[in-house]
């Protein structure tokens, strides 16, 4: 299933959308997870993740108004589509079952 | 105030990226920059363009060539259409543009034409790059003298000695215009000897014979497809055949060769073996004498540079060190043709500067029409400013706009380039005539391109300031008229009118230069009579000295001859060159050649020469043989206080010297006058000299061809007239007259035309202001001069400019003439006023018309 199939990045930056629900854009993804990562990302990296995505249809987006910030561009707000959110349920369903097969083994 | 981005990765995003992304994309990096901005303002400037080129990758850049236009063809015929229209309602400025562009053409053509002709010659050759042709530096008192022959055996022994050398031959060019007969049919024809390799160097194609075996019989010969139809009206079954030389010797037909081609340099109709000529005749291989040409053919990849250097002195070793002043080298020989002028041992350009010297004419009169076009056109711009106004509201894009003018200009040159391969058609045989050229119009793949070349050249460039800058007009401007014509393009167009007019002014004054020189050099006393005097060559039984005397005895019987002798000189160029004088106080060193002239009684007679003292040759002394002349540069050149009885050793012979004539151009005036030595040795003579009655030519040449006839049967006298030989000393120079007066013409022309364009525009655009003018009382002159003043100045500003110019150019075209004439001030001043004149001439006759108009019919409407 590739059309289903989501990169670690992609896999970050859906969850920052999915977090920030409808208010999710460029920059907001982009600070966030430097934050959260700890390291600088280019900006050009989270565009280029989004613009995958939506054309597998994991997100959908909507222009926002005119305002005099960013040189009069608008914003582009992301949403996570039913099909995105099923992707990550998915995704983390995988995830949770195979890490519950691991012995208890401790570490010492 | 808000920071902004870098300018140019703005400009370079909003160029490259799709038109979905960049507000996104944009918007964002907007974001972080500022962001950013606050912290550090170059990081955050190097940070968006990085992030800018991050976004140069597939997903982003929009497709380019989704914009094409879907009705090309549409848009095409519209255009077309459009053009054609404009053509029709302006034919004035239509027409002008088709003659100056076309008479421009056909100039660039023409000489094109010229130009691939002349630089074509001699490179037919297979092996052209490895064909050289030896010369030799003779060290003289004045300097380095180069001469074009050498010594008959150093082709043989340079083969011999230098393993660079794969082929070499001799050739010596004297047999000239011979008498060639099969059966009673005589024919004069042109041969040379040469050396059994000929064919081996030079790619003349053999036609018949067998090429290894063509120089192994003696007495062999090889004639022309053209001499051989000519004597046998066949050229079949023709190897093996007699043909006698000169009614005495016989030679066997051993090849025929194709006609030589008129691209090649060297010009011949037989050839005769150089190896069997010399063969009884030792001293032309001589290392002494130099009466020879020499040609080699060099190994592939042997470097001439160190060859030249490996027989620098070849000639002393040759004569055990004794000569010391002769220095042969090699010449690529396709590059003589060109390149055939040395001063002082060097290089120094020859026909090359005539090719270039014409390849700049035809550049600065297409430049000239161009310039037409194109001044026209802006001209006319604010007339069509409404036009581009209206189609730009429509939706026109810039784009298009650009494609129709050049498309317009493109098809007008188009037009102008038909009309011009219909003049050049037409001119070609007059061109042909006064280049002395075979040339034809062939519609090979270069010319074709090339003039499809230029056509596209010539339609961009003269069509390139009005696309760009009418196209570059605001509608909203234009459409409410508030545009005035730009100072700049006022500026451009005066500067081209300018422009146009000097290169007009530098040819005007070129030609009057040229024509006055070549005027110098029709009258100049030369120091000799040319006229009414004819040469023929000494062939048949007068080729034995007995019978000299007694021959000019009977033609100066004949009724119109005045006086007959025979003489070496042709008087019109070098002929034979000697040294080996033994003179009181003489340099040791001194190598100086001596131009010499055997002579006859009566030839300074003839010749109308003057003495300077002494006497010259007469019956009444008996034998002159031990006597000498000389002229004035001679004796000057030999430092002799009082010459007259002095004696000197020529070539190991005691002469006394009996006169001194006065200095005379034995050579053309590019020359100055060379020492001369006359001396009496009828039996070293080579033609006849005989002075005629003026104006009895043609009974006089009649009678002595029936005479000549009757004395030496089977020649055919073949006479030239000592002045139309003069005359040929300055083909080259005639050429450059004849080709300069018709060019300068054609410039001026052509540059009228463009100033009558305007001035019809600029008086038709302030018909307005004539009219209210007129109305308040101006008269009909003061609105001439207030419409031709600018012109007026326009051509005195390129008077102004070219002056110096072309002053230099003539200064630079008259020294290489030994005797030339002063540049005097009224050339060039005559040349500024002509100009002036002719322009005012043009621009009055339009103002004139456009001041006489009534002002109630410009001024009745609007």
């Amino acid at each position: 299933m590739i059309e289903h199939s989501l990169g670690e990045f992609e896999e970050l930056v859906l969850l920052m959308v999915a977090a920030h629900h409808d208010e999710a854009y460029g920059v907001l993804i982009l600070e966030n997870l430097e934050e959260k990562l700890g390291k600088k990302i280019n900006i050009s990296a989270i565009h280029v993740a989004l613009k995958r995505m939506e054309n597998k249809g994991f997100v959908k987006s909507r222009f926002g108004g005119i305002t005099n910030e960013r040189g009069g561009r608008r914003k582009k707000f992301y949403a996570i589509t039913a099909l995105g959110k099923r992707v990550l349920d998915n995704q983390y369903a995988l995830r949770t079952s195979i890490y519950q097969q691991i012995p208890k083994i401790s570490f010492s | 105030m808000k920071p902004s981005p870098p300018h140019r990765a703005l400009k370079f995003l909003r160029w490259f990226c799709q038109e979905d992304y960049i507000e996104e994309i944009e918007g964002d990096l907007t974001e972080v920059f500022e962001k950013q901005y606050e912290q550090s303002q170059t990081k955050a400037r190097r940070k968006f363009t990085w992030s800018v080129i991050r976004y140069f990758r597939p997903e982003f850049i929009k497709s380019f060539k989704s914009s094409s236009n879907p009705n090309t063809i549409a848009m095409f015929r519209h255009n077309f259409l459009l053009t054609f229209r404009n053509f029709k309602r302006y034919k004035s400025s239509f027409f002008i543009n088709l003659v100056g562009l076309s008479t421009g053409l056909a100039c660039s053509l023409l000489i094109y034409l010229w130009v691939a002709d002349e630089l074509r010659m001699d490179k037919f050759h297979k092996d052209d790059s490895q064909i050289f042709q030896v010369l030799e530096n003779f060290d003289e008192a004045t300097g380095l003298r180069t001469g074009e022959t050498t010594s008959g055996y150093m082709a043989e022994s340079l083969a011999a000695d230098m393993p660079e050398v794969e082929y070499s031959v001799a050739v010596l060019t004297y047999p000239e215009r011979k008498t060639l007969s099969v059966e009673d049919k005589n024919l004069k024809a042109s041969g040379r000897y040469v050396g059994k390799d000929f064919f081996k160097i030079f790619s003349f194609p053999i036609v018949q014979g067998n090429p290894d075996k063509i120089w192994l019989n003696k007495n062999t010969i090889l004639v022309s497809e053209a001499l051989a139809l000519k004597l046998f009206n066949t050229t079949e079954n023709i190897i093996g055949r007699t043909i006698k030389f000169q009614h005495d010797q016989e030679f066997f037909v051993s090849g025929i060769f194709s006609t030589i081609p008129s691209n090649s340099s060297q010009q011949f109709d037989f050839l005769l073996s150089f190896e069997e000529f010399v063969a009884d005749r030792q001293n032309y291989l001589d290392w002494g004498n130099t009466p020879a040409n020499a040609y080699v053919k060099l190994k592939s990849g042997v470097n001439v540079d160190d060859f030249n250097g490996k027989i620098a002195d070849y000639v002393q070793i040759k004569r055990n060190k004794k000569v010391r002043y002769r220095t042969p080298f090699l010449a690529r020989y396709s590059d003589r043709y060109l390149y055939g002028k040395y001063e002082n041992g060097i290089q120094s350009g020859g026909r090359i500067e005539y090719v270039k010297l014409f390849s700049i004419i035809a550049l600065f009169i297409l430049g000239i029409a161009c310039i037409n076009f194109m001044n026209l056109s802006t001209a006319k711009a604010s007339r069509r400013t409404r036009e581009v106004g209206i189609k730009k509201t429509i939706g026109a894009s810039r784009k298009s706009l650009i494609h129709y003018y050049l498309g317009e200009s493109t098809l007008m040159a188009f037009l102008s380039a038909l009309a011009a391969v219909g003049l050049v058609l037409l001119l070609l045989p007059q061109f042909n005539e006064i280049t002395g050229k075979h040339l034809v119009l062939n519609p090979d793949i270069e010319l074709i391109l090339s003039l499809l070349g230029v056509v596209l050249l010539t339609g961009l460039v003269s069509g390139s300031y009005p696309a760009l800058y009418l196209s570059g007009f605001n509608p909203v401007v234009i459409l409410k008229g508030k545009l005035s014509n730009a100072m700049g393009e006022v500026w451009a167009r005066k500067g081209l009118v300018i422009l146009q007019f000097s290169i007009s002014v530098i040819l005007i004054v070129s030609v009057l230069v040229v024509y006055k020189q070549i005027e110098f050099v029709q009258s100049k006393n030369l120091g000799f009579t040319k006229d009414n005097v004819i040469f023929f060559d000494r062939e048949g039984k007068l080729e034995e000295e007995e019978h000299i005397e007694a021959f000019l005895h009977e033609v100066e019987n004949l009724p119109g001859v005045l006086s007959a002798s025979v003489t070496s000189h042709g008087l019109s160029g070098a002929d034979w060159g000697v040294y080996g004088f033994e003179w009181e106080g003489k340099d040791p060193n001194d190598n100086t050649h001596f131009e010499h002239m055997t002579v006859y009684f009566d030839v300074m007679e003839i010749l109308e020469m003057e003495l300077r003292s002494g006497r010259t040759f007469s019956k009444d002394f008996g034998s002159e043989f031990t006597k000498v002349i000389f002229n004035e540069a001679a004796i000057e050149h030999m430092a002799l206080k009082d010459p007259i009885g002095e004696k000197i050793k020529f070539w190991g012979m005691d002469k006394e010297i009996i006169g001194v004539v006065k200095n005379f151009h034995f050579e053309s005036l590019h020359e100055s006058i060379r020492p001369l030595m006359i001396s009496f040795w009828p039996s070293k003579t080579k033609r006849f000299i005989v002075k005629i009655e003026g104006g009895k030519e043609k009974e006089v040449i009649d009678g002595l061809q029936k005479f000549y006839r009757g004395y030496n049967p089977g020649f055919a006298l073949d006479y030239k007239f000592l002045d139309s030989e003069y005359q040929l000393q300055y083909v080259a120079e005639q050429r450059v007259a004849t080709l300069s007066h018709y060019f300068a013409g054609l410039a001026i022309l052509i540059s009228c035309l463009g100033l009558f364009g305007l001035a019809t525009f600029t008086a038709e655009r302030r018909i307005k202001e004539i009219g209210i003018r007129k109305i308040l009382g101006s008269s009909i002159w003061g609105i001439v001069r207030l419409l031709s003043g600018d012109f007026g100045k326009m051509v005195m500003a390129a008077v102004a400019i070219a002056l110096p110019i072309s002053y230099f150019i003539v200064a630079k075209w008259l020294e290489s003439f030994a005797y030339r004439i002063d540049l005097k001030w009224w050339f060039f001043i005559g040349a500024g006023v002509m100009a002036l004149f002719i322009a005012w001439l043009t621009v009055g006759i339009q103002t004139i018309k456009a001041a006489r108009i009534n002002p109630t019919e410009c001024l009745k409407d609007e």
